[in-house]
């Protein structure tokens, strides 16, 4: 049978013919024997407790209740940034953010203030986020279009921040209110910024402490960042090096990326949430 | 040792790639020849890793890896600016220990083999994936279809006409007519 030609043999024939191929298939081969490639095993382990500048610990713990469907595949790596031992900065692949994991090259803002009272100017107008601008004006304005998030229960944002001096950064701000509760800035209930990230642009960077964590999570399957436990601060540093002086303190807060835009969402509507409102990002 | 990888024991979860990583290669290099397989399984596994927690206790662990492995590979598949086929072996005779002789190697010549090699390269993505799920790797039914994400019913019925694509291309390179 095996002169006879493979298209006329029965099946059993010929699927013993493809298993006979499998044999002969040139396959990739892992480690770490001397015929194998690298230690695939051992490059996942380091990875894993290694990546980048990050450690990663293990799988997030069965406190988190998964609910499937639409919810973004939340993801369990935990990323702990243990800043005594972990000093440097970590881009994560987020155009025109970096973690500093470390000392950071300026000092924490004033210790927050938990009895100051909402801004009179409008939510957010005491936050240095910017120039107030309408939201008729704010693609034109912003150079690039700006979206927010279309859940029906968050609406248009009630006030909307260009700033210029931080490399055209759009904030845009939700009042607290019930459903959404205040941020670390009293009155504010959500904060959306977006910037553009480019390799001639500065930084925001995220000074992070030993009490925040940061979790790998998925938004709309692409990798997203979840800090939350103790605020982080949050400072800009310009193309030339030179820190804008207007540090502030961040919460819970979720990074992602879509191209070369950066978005950042804080809020203190927890992980599941907070993720839905980015998946609903048009 | 998956409850312990789940519970964030890495050296656990690094035997049980140690386990899969040689089935994992193999299917990525299947989905996505022209693409860097060690790669493309090395992110699986750490996607694994992270979803472990949403692996349901009990089921089978094989085909849920290979499930993520071939995705990343596919990911890649698309993003690749060329195509290559499987690479083959010059001899049979010079496999590496981990690859068991199969009682079947003898029953197909040398020259059969290039033959069918190129055969299954006319095939579309997913007939070629059911194929080689079944033959070359050597899954079940259940497996292939939990791996490739696709019905029990359509692994037999894609294996059944990508098997009949297969040995009408066979005729056409061979010269002569399809039998059946």
């Amino acid at each position: 049978m095996a002169d006879q030609p493979l298209h006329l043999r029965p099946d059993a024939a010929l699927e013993d013919a493809l298993r006979g191929l499998a044999g002969a298939i040139d396959w990739p081969t892992a480690g770490p024997s001397p015929a194998g490639g690298p230690d695939l095993a051992a490059i996942v382990r380091t990875r894993i407790e290694a990546g980048g500048s990050a450690a990663v610990t293990g799988p997030a713990p069965s406190r988190w209740s998964w609910r499937p469907a639409r919810r973004a595949l939340v993801v369990a790596v935990i990323v702990l940034l243990a800043v005594a031992a972990l000093a440097g900065a970590a881009s994560l692949g987020l155009p025109g953010l970096r973690l500093i994991l470390g000392p950071a090259p300026i000092s924490p803002p004033p210790s927050l203030e938990p009895s100051r009272s909402p801004a009179t100017g409008g939510p957010g107008s005491s936050m240095g986020l910017g120039t107030r601008v309408e939201l008729a004006d704010l693609d034109a304005q912003a150079g690039f279009d700006v979206t927010w998030s279309a859940d029906p229960t968050l609406g248009p944002p009630d006030a909307a921040y260009v700033d210029r001096s931080k490399g055209g950064q759009v904030a845009l701000v939700w009042a607290a209110r019930p459903g959404l509760p205040e941020t670390l800035e009293p009155g504010v209930g959500l904060i959306l910024t977006a910037f553009r990230g480019g390799i001639t642009d500065g930084f925001f960077s995220k000074a992070i402490n030993q009490d925040t964590t940061v979790r790998l999570v998925l938004v709309d399957d692409a990798r997203a960042y979840w800090l939350s436990g103790e605020p982080h601060f949050l400072f800009y540093e310009g193309p030339d090096g030179v820190i804008a002086d207007d540090r502030r303190w961040v919460g819970d807060a979720l990074l992602w990326a879509d191209g070369p835009i950066t978005h950042r969402i804080e809020s203190s509507l927890g992980l599941d949430r907070t993720t839905e409102l980015a998946e609903a990002m048009p | 040792m998956i409850d312990r990888a789940r519970a964030g024991d890495v050296a656990a979860y690094e035997s049980l790639v140690r386990r899969y990583q040689d089935v994992a290669l193999r299917t990525a290099y299947l989905v996505a020849p022209e693409a860097d397989a060690a790669d493309a399984v090395q992110d699986a596994f750490l996607k694994a890793y992270a979803a472990l927690p949403r692996f349901r206790r009990g089921a089978p662990l094989r085909p849920w890896l290979l499930r993520i492995v071939a995705n990343e590979a596919r990911n890649r598949r698309r993003s690749a600016d060329r195509r290559t086929g499987l690479a083959v072996r010059a001899a049979v005779a010079g496999s590496r220990d981990d690859v068991a002789p199969s009682p079947e190697s003898e029953v197909i010549a040398e020259e059969a083999r290039g033959l069918l090699l190129a055969a299954l390269g006319d095939l579309r993505d997913e007939e070629r994936e059911v194929i080689g799920a079944r033959y070359f790797l050597g899954l079940s039914e259940a497996e292939t279809a939990e791996a490739l994400a696709i019905p029990a019913g359509t692994v037999k019925s894609r294996t059944s006409r990508a098997l009949g694509r297969l040995r009408a291309t066979l005729a056409e390179r061979d010269g002569g007519p399809a039998d059946g």
